[in-house]
């Protein structure tokens, strides 16, 4: 089974490989840039002194400078590959088999036909998932400069940090593979795959944007002019922590009500986007088994 | 084998059915095919054939009833009853990105019983080089190869589901030659689903007729033989007492010409009668007579003349 899976899956796998060595080669040559330009700004310093206070000008004009250009093209591939990955490995699973009339040839042998999935969803999940970790350590090192002084909370980096990118591309996976047995088709179960995909990714956006969960609310003091111009977008954060996310200011008298997500935060949000990912892209697959396994129609 | 099979059938089926939907494509069929038989599975297109091969190899459930090879039900689709069957599925599916060596290979991962020896000897034999890609192969090599990827799988029972259709005639002799070589040599039951009669009729030895969904007839070519006639009867006789049941009538001015299902001593002595003349059924006109009744008029299998082996 390893063998036949290896040989009717190659080219997919090859293309992983592809995208991997391209996304690898650009953030290699973005985190080099990156960190050179964080030490010629001398940030490092700034933030074990001051936390940033001092060089707030500095910190902004460095995320605007990498944020924008150099990363556009790296964060829109990120924010689509893992549906189409998972769409072009799963689609053509059972698509093209039984498009093709070869899953008469394939359930014929003496491999019962659930154990043939079973094994090959295996096998496959393996490599989606070596290719999720592999992406996410590259592009985790070539933002590291950025993560220093920024907010990960929110994509990007939220969606190719932690756990989100490889549980994402195993839930386009398991979609695709069931879109391609429903409709019995190889192209059809890579567009019908990569648009039910979209759902649970617009669900993750919520998770990480209006829902605000994980919230917390603090107090600050402040007095004066520091107090007028205090708002969402200052930097640092009104909270005083680089990485925070302020989500609203008020002002009561002295001091400034803050509502705000906590650095922190980050990897509960993680196991919250991971975890839907997930639960939708297993209940896929394990219906893609359960209807191969009863094979009644 | 985990278990001794000897005499036990080949294939048996009880009471099958499978539907689709609302509509059933195979219903209430039984019948038992003798190990070593080569069975005609004859049917016009939508009678069922590839139904039946389908539920017979475990690729479908049944909706009701099961079938058995070699008395493990297919329904259950564990290793022991796949090893069961090879089948070589209509327009011979083969992965076409595949070389022959690779097709092979596919066998080898996924079958414990492969016999290298016989696919590599076959493909020499046929001058089909193991190096090519299966798309750049004629039709008729295509055939070739998905059929040594059946026979080396070293399964007992061969399922064919119309195996010439797509070949020219030369292709279709050769391919059937072989198949009736391969099966002879290894002691297979071979089940050749086909709308070709005639080409049935030179090496069945066993037949089963579908149509509609339902069986029509099932049994050993000889005995089916033996157990029809034509009868020749002047017409207004041809609604009176006749020595078996009618399958098929055809009416001329003066007399009327029946395919009926008798014992031959009854046909005998009936065509002893004036103006009365029996002779002998031919296989396709046999076949043909049960093809063009109504399917809803099935035969209740076990009837005479038509009776199940038991």
């Amino acid at each position: 089974m390893i063998w036949v899976t290896w040989r009717q899956h190659r080219v997919q796998a090859l293309l992983m490989a592809g995208v991997f060595v391209f996304i690898a080669v650009y953030a290699l040559a973005f985190g080099l840039w990156a960190r050179s330009v964080f030490n010629s700004d001398d940030l490092g310093s700034c933030l074990a002194r001051s936390g940033g206070v001092d060089c707030a000008a500095t910190i902004t004009s460095f995320l605007r400078e990498f944020n924008r250009g150099p990363a556009l093209p790296l964060n829109l591939l990120l924010f689509t590959i893992p549906g189409i990955l998972g769409a072009v490995v799963g689609g053509p699973l059972l698509g093209q088999e039984l498009e093709r009339g070869t899953w008469q040839l394939a359930w014929s042998q003496t491999v019962p036909r659930t154990r043939w999935l079973v094994t090959k969803l295996g096998l496959i999940t393996a490599a989606l998932i070596a290719f999720g970790v592999a992406v996410t350590a590259v592009m985790t090192w070539a933002w590291g400069p950025l993560d220093q002084v920024s907010i990960r909370l929110q994509p990007p980096p939220f969606n190719f940090e932690g756990v989100a990118l490889a549980c994402s591309v195993l839930c386009g996976f398991g979609l695709a593979l069931l879109a391609g047995l429903l409709l019995r088709n190889t192209i059809g179960g890579m567009v019908a795959g990569y648009f039910a995909w979209e759902v649970p990714f617009i669900a993750t956006t919520l998770v990480t944007g209006p829902l605000n969960l994980f919230s917390a609310t603090t107090t600050v003091d402040c007095a004066g002019a520091a107090c007028a111009a205090a708002s969402t977008n200052s930097t640092p954060p009104v909270t005083g922590h680089l990485g925070d996310l302020v989500t609203g200011v008020t002002r009561a008298g002295g001091h400034l009500v803050v509502s705000y997500l906590p650095a922190s935060a980050f990897w509960p949000l993680q196991f919250t986007v991971g975890a839907i990912y997930l639960a939708v892209g297993l209940a896929a697959a394990g219906t893609a088994v359960w209807l191969l396994h009863r094979r009644t129609t | 084998m985990t278990h001794d099979t000897s005499g036990v059938p080949a294939l048996r089926a009880d009471r099958l059915g499978k539907r689709y939907g609302h509509t059933w494509g195979l219903r209430d069929c039984t019948f038992e095919v003798p190990q070593g038989s080569i069975v005609g599975l004859v049917g016009p297109n939508g009678a069922g054939k590839t139904t039946l091969l389908a539920l017979t190899v475990g690729l479908l459930a049944p909706s009701e009833g099961e079938v058995a090879v070699l008395g493990s039900p297919s329904r259950a689709n564990t290793p022991q009853t796949l090893a069961r069957v090879s089948y070589l599925a209509q327009d011979h599916p083969l992965y076409r990105g595949f070389t022959v060596a690779d097709t092979f290979r596919f066998g080898r991962s996924l079958n414990p019983s492969w016999d290298s020896g016989l696919a590599e000897a076959r493909m020499a034999a046929l001058g089909i080089p193991l190096g090519r890609k299966v798309r750049s192969l004629s039709g008729g090599q295509q055939a070739q190869v998905a059929l040594t990827l059946a026979l080396a799988k070293r399964a007992p029972v061969l399922l064919l589901d119309e195996p010439v259709a797509s070949l020219d005639p030369i292709a279709r002799l050769d391919f059937m030659r072989d198949v009736l070589a391969a099966s002879a040599e290894m002691g297979l039951t071979v089940i050749i689903a086909s709308h070709v009669i005639a080409e049935l009729e030179r090496f069945c030895d066993w037949l089963l007729v579908i149509n509609g969904g339902r069986l029509q007839v099932a049994g050993a070519v000889d005995d089916l033989l033996a157990g029809h006639a034509v009868l020749t009867v002047p017409r207004e006789a041809a609604g009176g007492s006749l020595p078996g049941r009618v399958i098929e009538r055809t009416d001329s001015d003066r007399h009327s010409t029946l395919l009926v299902a008798a014992a031959s001593d009854a046909v005998a002595a009936a065509a002893r009668a004036p103006g009365w003349a029996a002779e002998s059924a031919g296989f396709e006109q046999m076949v043909l007579a049960y093809l063009r009744r109504p399917p809803v008029a099935a035969v209740p299998v076990g009837t005479a003349g038509t009776a199940v082996a038991s």
